[in-house]
């Protein structure tokens, strides 16, 4: 899906932009996300020249930029101030958590600097990305300190921080996933109405939580205002993979075309009372839905409920 | 069977022990030969011998051990690593162990795996080499007739490999496919398969379809397996599967007490709740009567 282009003006309306210094992990990040590459076949990765561009489903797209080592005029003198511009614009800053933070943080807020100058209001969220291999203590400890320097700083320098959010990422497990799922939901159109209707199918069908997926990412586009267990978001992420992994050995069976004639819906039995449902919305999303305290009867009335939810679903997202 | 870093540890890691590819690189040489017991398909049992590769190892079991290493031997499975440097002494080794095997286990069977394939990506070099090896051993095996097999742990290969070897040893195989192929006519499905409990190895498989073989349903083995492992992370087990859409039906369910079952039904027709009552009624069948 990587496409190159040095046009500024074309830029999708609703973006990411993911910036960062060169080998802090921005092209690893979307290779594994986007493509599917094995974290370790990233080891080869060449550094990026140009930007890269990477699109979701609702027209959300993601830019990767070449790595800035220091923001000097002549690095970022082609990149025009409107990248940052409008309402649907979010901007990542990836920083190698086992590299030299102090140098990332210095060229990251000249990069706020200049964000903001254009659109105080731009979410900046701060991936601390390889913490694979750190113990979750030294992971919070890290966290700890960016944040308590950022704040410091940004406050020192009269930046706008109300926006400010930190991730602990590394792209060998989904914790990447998860952090790009919250940067994007301030994305996804009409999410407020999505998170509605995902909040009252949780409590009428007495679920434990519910997702809208992206299938070919596994980035959830949104959810119910329920707490996102990351295990669970693991978990669920686990069980669309085994989902496509099976229903590959079908193919044959499924004639193409008609997109809602062909929608396919899933349960998964665990151990004891534990259920997953998943019903497919249209041909880039399914709904995911969990229940681990189920009581029998229950069964059919979340399967009925679900299919009504799906297609409710989708037409708020036609 | 092989020399050291040829990946014998690794796969039967792989098949009976749930790790994943990547946990491979843990693992340090086989000292002498580690014995493992595992319950398969049942009443079963498989006494896995996988015999450390180093000369030293090698020395022994060709001379004060030869009785002990290759008496009373069912199966024999040679692995090559595909990179060995010196093809001439892994050939001198494989006779020898054949030589052992036709005196102390003329009944023997011989598989040789041609492992690591991973290693040659485009698949047309890939079929050329096993070629290669089909030829140069079936000058050098005498009555064996060893089967070649290409693997890797980092595809489904390795799956496919073990199935057909494993699915050899069960006694029964002719009759469990006899009552599969019942089954599936009165069930009027599409497609059948039973997986081994434990292994989620494919122990037999029904197809309407002859031509296909069943060499897809490995993707379904290794994704249940790596689901499997998965799940224990949030101290859970898998139970079964259900996945419906307009043109087919899918069920991955429990059946007896050693197997899973798969049945694919494409007949709108034939109700879900059906299958499912078909897959109940015949359990008690399978699995009393074929004691499996
Ligand atoms: N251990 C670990 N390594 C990572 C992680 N993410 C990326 N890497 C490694 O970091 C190295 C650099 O990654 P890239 O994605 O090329 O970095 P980049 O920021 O895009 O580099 P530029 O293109 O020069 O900007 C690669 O060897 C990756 O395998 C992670 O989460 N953990
Ligand atoms: N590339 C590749 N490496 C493998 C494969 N199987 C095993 N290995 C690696 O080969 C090394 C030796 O494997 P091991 O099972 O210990 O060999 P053994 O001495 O025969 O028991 C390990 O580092 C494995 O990760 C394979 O299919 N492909
Ligand atoms: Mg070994």
């Amino acid at each position: 899906d990587i496409t190159q282009n040095k046009d500024e003006d074309s830029l999708a309306e609703r973006r990411v932009l993911l910036m960062g210094m060169p080998r802090s992990g921005k092209t690893s990040i979307l290779a594994v996300i986007f493509d599917n590459m094995q974290p370790y076949d990233t080891l080869s990765m060449l550094p990026t020249v140009q930007r890269g561009t990477y699109r979701m489903s609702m027209g959300i797209t993601v830019y990767d930029f070449p790595g800035i080592d220091d923001y000097s005029e002549t690095q970022y003198n082609n990149l025009s101030p409107s990248v940052y511009e409008g309402e649907h614009a979010s901007l990542v800053y990836v920083i190698d958590s086992q590299g030299d933070i102090q140098t990332s943080l210095s060229t990251m807020y000249s990069i706020i600097r200049m964000a903001q100058s254009v659109n105080p209001d731009i979410p900046i969220n701060i991936f601390l990305n390889k913490v694979d291999g750190l113990s979750e203590e030294l992971r919070q400890d890290i966290q700890q300190d960016v944040q308590n320097r950022v704040m410091k700083t940004m406050t020192y320098e009269s930046l706008n921080s109300t926006f400010v959010q930190f991730f602990l990422t590394t792209i060998f497990d989904e914790s990447i996933k998860e952090a790009l799922s919250r940067v994007v939901r301030r994305l996804v159109p009409k999410y407020n109405s999505l998170e509605t209707i995902l909040n009252s199918f949780c409590s009428k069908s007495s679920l434990d939580k519910a997702f809208l997926f992206d299938i070919s990412t596994k980035v959830f586009l949104a959810t119910d205002s329920s707490p996102t267990d990351s295990l669970m978001y693991m978990f669920a992420c686990h069980t669309l993979e085994a989902i496509q992994d099976i229903v590959a050995i079908c193919a044959g069976y499924t004639a193409m075309g008609e997109e809602e004639a062909g929608l396919q819906k899933t349960v998964v039995g665990m151990d004891g009372s534990f259920k997953i449902y998943v019903y497919q919305v249209n041909s880039y999303s399914v709904l995911l839905c969990l229940n681990t305290m189920l009581i029998a009867r229950q069964d059919s009335l979340i399967e009925y409920n679900g299919s009504k939810i799906a297609k409710a679903i989708r037409q708020i997202l036609r | 069977m092989g020399r050291s870093g040829a990946g014998k540890t690794s796969m039967r890691s792989l098949i009976f022990a749930n790790y994943s590819a990547h946990d491979t690189r843990r693992l340090g040489a086989t000292i002498d030969v580690e014995h493992s017991t595992v319950q398969f398909m049942g009443d079963m049992s498989l006494n896995i011998w996988d015999c450390g590769g180093q000369h030293k190892y090698l020395d022994n079991y060709m001379n004060e051990q030869k009785e002990n290493i290759f008496g009373n031997v069912e199966v024999l499975i040679y692995v090559f690593d595909l990179e060995t440097a010196n093809k001439d002494s892994e050939y001198t080794l494989y006779d020898e162990c054949i030589n052992n095997l036709g005196k102390y286990s003329r009944d023997a069977k011989v598989y040789t795996l041609v492992h690591k394939m991973d290693k040659i990506p485009e698949a047309d070099l890939k079929e050329a080499k096993l070629d290669m090896y089909r030829r140069a051993l079936a000058k050098r095996s005498d009555l064996f007739m060893p089967e070649v097999f290409g693997t890797s742990i980092w595809d489904n290969t390795l799956f496919h490999a073990w199935s057909q070897i494993v699915r050899r040893l069960v006694p029964s195989m002719s009759t469990i496919e006899r009552h599969l192929e019942r089954f599936q006519k009165l069930t009027e499905a599409a497609e059948v398969v039973l997986f081994e409990r434990a292994t989620f190895l494919v122990v037999c498989s029904i197809n309407s379809d002859k031509g296909a073989g069943s060499n897809k349903y490995m993707i379904v083995s290794q994704a249940i397996k790596t689901y499997r492992n998965r799940c224990t992370a949030i101290q859970s087990a898998l139970q079964s599967f259900e996945i419906r859409n307009r043109d087919f039906s899918l069920f991955i369910e429990p059946f007896t007490k050693s197997t899973f079952i798969l049945v694919i039904t494409t007949d709108p027709e034939i109700e879900p709740a059906v299958t499912k009552a078909n897959i109940k009624a015949a359990q008690p069948h399978f699995q009393d009567k074929l004691l499996i």
